[in-house]
């Protein structure tokens, strides 16, 4: 073909471009020192749940339990320490936690074979449940002395740079490694590429399938410790919130297709500073939560149906011989 | 009334290139029952699909009733006569009998008890013992078969075609298939089956065409045919000509006995099946399709699920074995290569050089956390060289390759793992010619190295050319073995037909 082919990544960062130009422009207040340090702490929250959703969406699958890692753990830290536990051995807890619920997850997925957006709903539930009924006393679990110390995690800098850009920054470098450097990550590859090559290749897949959801699950509680550092409490609600939708945003937009063995990590990145700028900009210009719910969902929606042109999910791809 | 019902010119369909009938001349009288017999790959099923309007012509005339037509799809060949069953069969399992009946034409106001009414008396005109309120999902294979009739005659088919319609009945369901078949033809239908099982095809045919390598051989009255005559004009092709060489005239000894399997079971497929494969040599593994050679070695190498697994025994190296997945097996020397390289064979986004990477960290994870850029590139220059894989360079997609390079990326990749027991499932299927001669050649290197070698194939000349050892398969199980030097095509063929 003749025809000059962009590809994903390029066509999402120059949109990121042109958004944040205009943006900078027309928007008063969008340039401002506040209201960038606002932009990034969002966007690296919601950039780490991209890099958990991230492995999952490669590796075929999706989990919708994101939100839930990220809320119930880190909130049972909080809540331990306010109760009076030290903050290592809450720590210890909250891993142990989230651990356990990777390996449901995985085991779900893996060895009884349910699909993942439905196990992933159901456990996702079932853990914002527990947290709600028998973990906390109140739906924003408070900072409480003990703590201290700990908000350095989200707030402040580290060498002029925003600390919960840096820890963005660590959480990319983590995946990548695993997914570039690792034989886990190429196995994670091989099973999203074609899951049953993998499987007569002797890829050990059902184990590599669990790991994902675990790695996943750790990298949604290390978001919501961040979170919980910056804002110096835990908003448990959260779950209730659309912000599921916003990270599988991330990673469609980004140009991780969702048949999964596609991408990596840099399209996590440009897809966090597209759909950050994106938010940051309908909140200044004081859209309604509704308003704003609708251009999120057209947004989706068209980012679904290109991967759907994109990367086609039938067997047909083997055929098509040119993509 | 011209006497020909359907009858095809010079019919021939090509699937990238290959012909897979080609230049096919057939006729179907009215009323007559006509059988269509032929190996694996004959042209059987394209023939009949092009009747049925499955698949459209590449060139050639179809007729009916003496006027041209070229039906483009299923419903345009009804619309013409002609139904056709389906071997799997096309009915909705959740849907009552009577709704699958009326499927398709049912009224605006659809009411339930109309149709059981019409679809009761319907029934009951063509003598069929169903209940019309049944659901289809609960009905055994003749059941099921019974209502697909049915509908084609619901439907005032002229032809209807039978795709095996006995693979899946019991001794009595047979005979009583058999006298519902006749009693079509008293109605004045034509007939058209393809069977693998000549006895019936010589029972219930008035006529039988054989078909070779997508040719027609010959067509004739039944009562002209006997089994003998029938597998003659079946195999009946001059080896010499073929790619496949010469058979052989030595044939390797046998090694040390590899592989055990005794009595293995896997409802439907595998009933019973026991047999061995031995070190350096190749074994060859014929049979027709349906006869459970694929799913036994699936057994073997643990790529079939376990829940399919109904007993028996398997040894390896005279150790009894059982994988529940690949990942043990592959570990402990086996390395199945798969008949659909397409769903099963390769990572279609990454290179060449990774595909074969991925094969080798599976088997040999030790010391093998990190990824290794330099391993890849030398792992797959190594192998690429080996093998002849012909790309653009090493980072090239398997995508892009063409059928005989992407079984060869496929084979690479299972014999890095450097493994004992190589069971090759149709090596050569949808492989252009010259990467067949290379294929060969490896595979008959392997067993000069030592290995023991298993290839399944369902092309008689294959497994002539290939094998020391030939063990036929038929309905689930392996019932001869000869060896090379004194088997011939005409011996093999009559122990795989039923």
């Amino acid at each position: 073909m003749k025809r000059i082919r962009f590809n994903q990544q390029e066509i999402v960062f120059a949109v990121f471009a042109l958004l944040f130009l205009l943006f900078s422009i027309f928007l008063r207040g969008f340039l401002s020192s506040d209201n960038m340090l606002t932009l990034l702490q969002n966007v690296s929250v919601l950039g780490i749940l991209g890099l958990a959703m991230a492995i999952v969406v490669i590796g075929r699958g999706i989990d919708i339990s994101l939100i839930a890692a990220l809320a119930v753990p880190p909130g049972l830290v909080l809540q331990m320490v306010q109760n009076g536990h030290s903050l290592p051995a809450s720590l210890l807890t909250a891993v142990l936690l989230t651990v356990a619920f990777g390996l449901v997850n995985g085991w779900l997925i893996a060895y009884a074979e349910v699909p993942s957006l439905f196990a992933t709903l159901a456990t996702g539930l079932l853990l914002a449940g527990l947290g709600q009924a028998a973990l906390f006393q109140l739906d924003v679990v408070q900072w409480s002395p003990g703590m201290d110390g700990f908000e350095r995690l989200g707030q402040g800098t580290i060498l002029g740079i925003p600390t919960s850009i840096v820890m963005f920054a660590i959480a990319c470098i983590v995946v990548a490694f695993l997914l570039r450097q690792t034989r886990w990550g190429a196995y994670i590859y091989a099973i999203g590429d074609n899951p049953y090559a993998a499987r007569v290749t002797g890829i050990p897949s059902r184990p590599i399938i669990v790991l994902q959801y675990v790695v996943a699950a750790l990298i949604g509680c290390f978001a919501g410790l961040v979170m919980a550092a910056s804002v110096n409490s835990m908003p448990t609600r959260i779950f209730n919130s659309t912000l599921i939708y916003d990270v599988i945003l991330v990673v469609v937009l980004g140009g991780i297709g969702l048949s999964g063995g596609r991408g990596g990590v840099l399209n996590i990145v440009i897809g966090t500073l597209l759909i950050g700028t994106m938010l940051n900009g309908m909140t200044i210009m004081d859209i309604s939560y509704a308003g704003q719910n609708l251009i999120k969902g057209v947004v989706l929606l068209l980012a679904v149906i290109t991967d759907s042109f994109l990367n086609p999910r039938n067997e047909e791809t083997a055929q098509q011989g040119d993509i | 009334m011209s006497d020909i019902m359907l009858s095809l010119r010079q019919a021939t369909k090509l699937y990238a290139g290959v012909p897979a009938i080609d230049g096919v001349d057939f006729d179907l009288r009215r009323g007559e029952i006509h059988a269509l017999v032929g190996e694996n790959g004959a042209g059987k099923s394209t023939l009949t699909k092009v009747m049925a309007g499955v698949v459209t012509l590449t060139s050639g005339a179809m007729m009916v009733d003496g006027t041209d037509v070229a039906p483009r799809t299923p419903l345009e060949a009804r619309n013409l006569g002609i139904a056709m069953v389906f071997q799997e069969n096309s009915l909705v399992p959740t849907m009552t009998v009577a709704q699958n009946l009326f499927l398709g034409q049912e009224k605006f106001y659809n009411r339930l008890r109309g149709i059981y009414i019409s679809a009761q008396q319907f029934l009951q005109s063509l003598n069929f013992d169903v209940t019309p309120t049944a659901t289809v999902s609960g009905l055994g294979a003749a059941k099921k078969q019974m209502v697909e009739i049915a509908r084609a005659v619901l439907h005032r088919a002229k032809v209807i075609i039978f795709d095996e319609p006995t693979a899946s009945l019991t001794p009595e369901e047979k005979k009583y298939f058999f006298d519902l078949v006749r009693d079509l033809k008293k109605r004045g239908v034509s007939i058209v089956f393809i069977s693998h099982a000549l006895e019936e095809a010589l029972l219930l045919a008035d006529r039988i065409t054989v078909l070779r390598d997508g040719k027609h051989v010959v067509t004739d009255d039944a009562a002209k045919f006997d089994r003998a005559a029938i597998i003659q004009a079946m195999v009946g092709r001059d080896l010499s000509n073929t790619l496949y060489g010469t058979r052989k005239s030595t044939v390797r000894p046998a090694g040390a006995r590899v592989l055990t399997v005794q009595n293995l079971k896997m409802a439907p497929m595998v009933k019973n099946n026991s047999l061995s494969v031995f070190a350096g040599q190749i074994t060859g593994v014929f049979g027709l399709v349906g006869a459970g050679r694929t799913e036994t070695f699936k057994i073997v190498s643990g790529v079939l699920k376990r829940d399919f697994f109904h007993g028996g025994e398997i040894l390896l190296h005279d150790k009894p074995v059982r994988y529940r997945v690949p990942a043990p097996a592959v570990k402990a020397g086996i390395a199945y290569v798969t008949e659909d390289r397409k769903v099963e064979g390769f990572f279609e986004t990454s290179s060449i050089a990774r595909n074969i990477y991925l094969g080798l960290l599976s088997k040999f994870p030790k010391g093998r956390m990190m990824l290794s850029r330099r391993e890849t590139e030398t792992v797959g220059k190594t192998w690429i060289e080996k093998l002849r894989v012909r790309a653009i360079g090493d980072h090239g997609k398997v995508v892009e390759l063409s059928g005989g390079n992407q079984q060869k990326v496929v084979i690479a990749k299972s014999l890095v793992q450097e493994p004992d027991l190589i069971i090759f499932d149709e090596p050569t299927r949808g492989v252009d010619v010259g990467a067949i001669v290379e294929i060969h050649e490896l595979v008959n290197q392997l067993a000069d190295e030592g290995k023991a070698v298993v290839v399944i194939s369902s092309y008689l000349p294959e497994i002539m050319a290939l094998s020391d050892r030939i063990l036929v398969s038929r309905q689930g199980k392996v019932v001869e073995e000869f060896s090379a030097l004194d088997a011939t095509e005409e011996r093999i063929m009559y122990a795989a037909i039923h």
